[in-house]
């Protein structure tokens, strides 16, 4: 079947368009999020070693679970970064 | 914060039901009237009186009342939609949809004098993350059986026990993120309102801030949801 000429037009721009909105909201949502994300880990990270360090282990472990958990800590802000470029990349194709 | 005057809370006062002046009540009766529980109540009676009145007898052409409501869910059905797919979309659309109505109706009641937004308090926020989150990773049970953990070990097998603690932190910086943006955005903006009607009320300084907080609710509304459903399309495809 064949659409007029015109209308067939018309439909290419609106869905570009509504891509183009699609695309503006979920990186609001997805930038918003991340740089705050990204801070969290590795605060979450340095609690996870503290709370080993101090509560399970009773400060015999003392500085060292907490620099190591801190280290996992930045890692999975990272991969949290590398997640999220990998998936606007594919987003984007 | 402490609001000027909580209509809900004054009236409650008047019945002769105790109102907890800080934050969080002593007793179980002071816990329950709490300005942010009462008012997310009556936010959930809003949604249930209004669109029975709005509606009333769904016909073929519609009404204003009607218009408006088909309106809002269509749109918000093709917004998922587009987001993750129709039939996806239509298994979650009501608790998607009742997230949305409610977190923007609830960020946008705080704009009235004498109302407080439930959501400027941490406890409705953390409430909703954690049903989100609990959400996703069920539907990622549903979704992949037991093989649902390869999403957290990672390609390599080696690095499994050290991708478990990474995700582990990830998970949990996603529980605290997703409330705190929506908690500190929504308090900030009641903070700048109060104080700005406290203030200079009287040369309408507040107004500017009255505009950016309606965009600022609908945003962090849409925000919330979206990441929701990011979640739930994370968690229901296949592991990379």
């Amino acid at each position: 079947m064949h659409l007029p000429r015109r209308r067939a037009i018309k439909l290419t721009q609106s869905n570009r368009e509504r891509k183009e909105e699609k695309g503006i909201l979920s990186d609001l949502a997805n930038y918003s999020q991340s740089g705050m994300t990204f801070a969290l880990s590795v605060v979450i990270g340095f609690g996870m070693g503290w709370y080993l360090d101090n509560k399970v282990f009773g400060g015999r472990t003392t500085p060292w679970l907490s620099f190591i958990f801190l280290g996992f800590g930045i890692l999975a802000g990272f991969k949290h970064l590398w997640d999220l470029s990998q998936r606007i990349a594919k987003d984007d194709d | 914060m402490e609001h000027p005057i909580l209509f809900i809370s004054v009236i409650l006062n008047w019945i002769g039901l105790p109102v907890p002046h800080g934050p969080i009540g002593g007793t179980l009766l002071e816990k329950l009237t709490e300005p942010y529980l009462t008012y997310s109540w009556l936010i959930m009676a809003f949604l249930f009186v209004v669109p029975k009145l709005t509606l009333g007898k769904l016909e073929l052409v519609p009404g204003t009342g009607q218009n408006f409501w088909e309106a809002l869910i269509g749109g918000l059905m093709d917004f998922f939609a587009e987001h993750m797919g129709r039939e996806k979309a239509r298994m979650l659309f009501p608790v998607l949809a009742t997230f949305f109505i409610y977190i923007v109706l609830a960020n946008m009641i705080g704009l009235l004098p004498g109302f407080m937004s439930p959501t400027s308090s941490l406890n409705i926020t953390v409430a909703m993350t954690i049903i989100v989150w609990l959400l996703h990773h069920i539907l990622g049970f549903r979704y992949h059986g037991w093989k649902y953990y390869k999403h957290f070990t990672g390609p390599i097998a080696v690095m499994a026990p050290f991708m478990i603690i990474l995700e582990l932190i990830g998970n949990f910086a996603r529980l605290v993120s997703l409330s705190m943006r929506l908690f500190g955005n929504i308090l900030a903006k009641e903070i700048l309102l109060g104080v700005l009607f406290m203030l200079v009320g009287a040369i309408f300084a507040p107004l500017p801030i009255l505009c950016l907080g309606v965009l600022v609710s609908l945003i962090q509304g849409v925000v919330f949801v979206l990441l929701a459903v990011i979640y739930c399309v994370g968690a229901m495809e296949h592991a990379h």
